[in-house]
């Protein structure tokens, strides 16, 4: 943890303030997603609606639009081919009448009367008139047939002048004469002013109504005086299965002109031979050339096949719309048959055009559509932007947030830190304050530190005063370990005035205070009272209880009374008042210092040693009575030894024999004896020194538990 | 250091004590005694496991002693040969009952 402009890296703090950010993240993450998915889906929506629609306008328009076309189209070419087929069915009626005539005149030859004819008057011109040509080399003038022909000249004249659609009627003679009525008399001559030869067997008309043997309708054919080209119907006049002449109408049919500037940006109708051959179409159509009979295509056996097929049907029956690819583009095509001339009008349009109007409206619905899919994207962009707005507020404030509710949490927690640093260095109490009052976990662990803090405090006050009383006690203790040993003689020599004896008495308590003692008196100057006690249980209650046996059995002794006496007595007064049932042993023993003799008397209590003048040391087995205080009413049997000079007592408590060491093992009285007999003449005080070195040796480091005490008494020699 | 098994067979109560009974375990031995003398008409001290017995629990005994004569009966069975040294040595086979 480290802090940094105020803000605790790594700690409680971060921690909450990442918390929330993850959080608002997620939270703003979902949002946004689902946003951006529901923006998504919404954009697929129009997207699709709108393929679909353009798809269902496109097909709607285009049904409707073929529908529209095939009706219109069809219905103006049959009524085309229906008007131009008029006129041409009048050019037939023409024909029929002139090859009627001529017929009637050629078969009444013998007996018709021959008309004059003349030669083209160049200054007629303008002026319909009969004109006269020949072949190169033909006499003219004795011609048969000019004679009779020429009685045609005034129907021809009328018919030229009666009907639009004759351009030119002329008769053509099998002796290669030839009459035309026109209004184009000068035409015939040339620049020198000399009549043009007319190769009128030549001509297409005369040969292709030769051929066919009835009425024939050349395709376009150059004309024979101007540069241009003309349609002719002619028939053939026959007599008696001769063929005398060959009858013709140049035909200039003013709605062939209709058709001839029938383009316009829709399309443009044209006219198809029999033999499948372009005749009338307006120039620069882009599809069809028109060319002379011998050079044009027939358009029946087109390499294209929808071509070839519309074309050949339309010369028989309505076809109905067609689609037909010329050239990379798309045409409708529609034809319908000209009865009278079996050819047929084809109007033709381009695809393109008949679909602008659907290409209108999707570009029109496109563009609205574009206009509302940009209003949408600009919306959507601008809640875009909105909303992103709004994530870095709401995370700016949700940090602003998460950093107030952190302080909040973190400061009272600083605050304890900082306090229970305080109290850690300086001691002291934790005090509730303010700012810990917070009604949650944070008051319940300030509420712990102030019980513990004040636990901890009446703690050390009672471990004070613990430590105070048990110094106490030890102090007192110690004094009483100091009276106690005051209470056994402890000044040696004991009588240093008496030189026939020596004595020496140790007591080492286990613990501070024991229940052994010794004790050792003059009685009168003859004899002397030794006294060794083990009282049962350690500490101050044996102590106490020692005390009063001591004082008790001193007493009874220095009153003069035998040992077993002493003894009898000091039970008497212990049992009176041994609520606790403590008892004593005690081996009593009075000397006659004169004699050596020792009158002696055991209460429970250990064998003494005795060592003779020259012996060595050995336990003496003597009777025992009951320890003092175990029971009213004991009696205790004395008996005698006597100590020779240069012999010894040694007297101990059971701390010696029941010494033990770490394996368990006791001292025992066999190694006490040892130790003793190591220097068995020695004074009493380096006898005592002998038996406790060797004791310590045995135990080691092995703890203790009994008191160790020992007298030994030396009567010199 | 001192382990007390206790049997109580209607009004008599055995008590197998195994270790040492001195100054440190006494007071449990003790009071594992006392506690259960209640309307205990005898009471029998096996003792064949006892190693060793200190002055401090001598008192036990003598204490235990006088509350059975006035109950009933208290006896030591199975006594070593070391610890009887111990009773004899402080004149306790003369009031115990030991078999």
């Amino acid at each position: 943890m480290f802090k940094k402009y105020g803000i605790t890296f790594g700690g409680l703090q971060q921690k909450i303030i990442n918390l929330v950010l993850v959080f608002l993240l997620v939270l703003t993450g979902v949002f946004g997603g689902m946003s951006v998915f529901q923006s998504n889906a919404l954009s697929d929506v129009v997207g699709g609606a709108r393929v679909e629609q353009e798809r269902s306008i496109t097909q709607v328009s285009e049904a409707t639009m073929h529908a529209t076309v095939e009706g219109t189209m069809q219905q103006s070419t049959t009524m085309r081919a229906k008007i131009a087929d008029d006129d041409f069915l009048e050019v037939v009626e023409n024909i029929k009448l002139m090859r009627s005539v001529a017929e009637d005149l050629f078969e009444k030859r013998d007996i018709i009367v021959p008309a004059a004819f003349s030669l083209p008057d160049p200054a007629d011109d303008g002026k319909v008139t009969a004109q006269v040509l020949y072949e190169q080399g033909v006499d003219y003038a004795n011609s048969e047939y000019l004679g009779i022909a020429s009685h045609m000249n005034n129907l021809m004249i009328a018919m030229y002048n009666n009907s639009s659609n004759v351009g030119s009627c002329y008769i053509g003679l099998a002796d290669g004469t030839h009459i035309a009525v026109n209004d184009m008399s000068s035409d015939k001559y040339d620049e020198s002013g000399r009549l043009i030869p007319f190769p009128v067997r030549e001509r297409p008309w005369y040969k292709g109504a030769v051929e066919a043997g009835d009425i024939y309708f050349t395709g376009l054919e150059n004309d024979t005086y101007t540069d241009g080209i003309c349609i002719t119907c002619s028939a053939p006049v026959t007599v008696d299965g001769k063929l005398v002449a060959v009858v013709g109408i140049d035909v200039t049919i003013d709605n062939m002109d209709e058709i001839v500037k029938s383009k316009d940006a829709a399309g443009f109708s044209c006219v198809v031979s029999d033999r499948g051959q372009v005749i009338f179409a307006p120039e620069d159509n882009g599809i069809f050339d028109i060319k002379v009979s011998a050079e044009a295509e027939d358009l029946t056996k087109s390499d294209n096949k929808d071509l070839a097929e519309l074309v050949s049907r339309s010369l028989s029956e309505p076809t109905g719309l067609s689609l037909v690819t010329i050239n990379g583009r798309d045409y409708y095509m529609c034809g319908s048959p000209m009865k009278t001339v079996g050819w047929s009008v084809i109007t033709v349009v381009d695809k393109e055009i008949t679909e602008q109007p659907t290409k209108q409206m999707l570009d029109e619905y496109s563009r609205i559509n574009d206009e509302a899919t940009d209003k949408f994207e600009t919306g959507v962009k601008r809640t875009e932007k909105t909303t992103l707005v709004m994530i870095l507020l709401v995370m700016i404030l949700g940090s602003a947030a998460a950093l107030f509710v952190a302080n909040r949490i973190v400061r009272p927690i600083e605050h304890m830190t900082a306090r229970l640093d305080r109290i850690k260095a300086a001691g002291g109490e934790f005090e509730m304050d303010e700012i810990y009052r917070t009604g949650d976990e944070i008051q319940v662990l300030a509420e712990s530190f102030k019980t513990l803090s004040d636990r901890t405090r009446q703690y050390i006050t009672e471990i004070t005063e613990i430590t105070k009383e048990k110094e106490r006690i030890g102090t007192e203790l110690e004094l009483a370990n100091k009276i106690q040993a005051d209470m056994l003689p402890n000044i040696f020599p004991p009588f240093p005035e008496r030189p026939e004896f020596d004595l020496y008495a140790t007591m080492t308590p286990a613990k501070e205070v024991g229940g052994d003692f010794y004790d050792f008196f003059l009685i009168d100057d003859d004899h002397l009272c030794m006294v060794m006690a083990d009282v049962s249980g350690k500490g101050v209650p044996a102590a106490l209880f020692m005390m009063m046996s001591k004082i008790l059995v001193n007493n009874f002794a220095n009153m003069g009374i035998s040992p077993a006496k002493v003894l009898e007595q000091t039970n008497t007064v212990i049992c009176k008042n041994n609520e606790e049932e403590m008892f004593v042993t005690v081996w009593l023993g009075i000397m006659e210092i004169s004699t050596g003799k020792v009158t002696a008397a055991n209460a429970g209590h250990e064998y003494p040693v005795i060592k003779s003048a020259d012996g060595g040391f050995e336990l003496l087995k003597d009777k025992h009575g009951f320890v003092v205080g175990g029971m009213e009413g004991v009696r205790y049997k004395e008996y005698e030894f006597t100590i020779d000079h240069g012999g010894a007592l040694f007297l101990y408590t059971d701390g010696v024999p029941e010494a033990t060491n770490s394996e368990n093992e006791l001292f025992g009285t066999d190694r006490m004896l040892t130790a003793l007999n190591a220097v068995k003449d020695a004074e009493p005080k380096e006898l005592l020194v002998n038996v406790k070195q060797s004791v310590d040796d045995f135990v080691g480091e092995a703890p203790q538990f009994d008191d160790l005490t020992m007298l030994a008494f030396v009567r010199h020699r | 250091m001192l382990k007390i098994t206790k049997k109580l067979e209607e009004r008599t109560l055995t008590v197998e004590a195994s270790g040492r009974i001195d100054t440190t375990t006494a007071p449990d031995f003790e009071n594992e005694i006392k506690d259960s003398l209640a309307s205990v008409s005898e009471l029998i001290l096996d003792f064949s496991k006892v190693e060793y017995i200190s002055s401090a629990g001598l008192r036990v005994l003598l204490s235990a002693q006088k509350i059975m004569t006035k109950q009933g009966s208290m006896k030591l069975t199975n006594v070593s040969s070391e610890i009887m040294e111990i009773f004899e040595v402080t004149g306790f086979s003369d009031i115990l009952d030991i078999e």
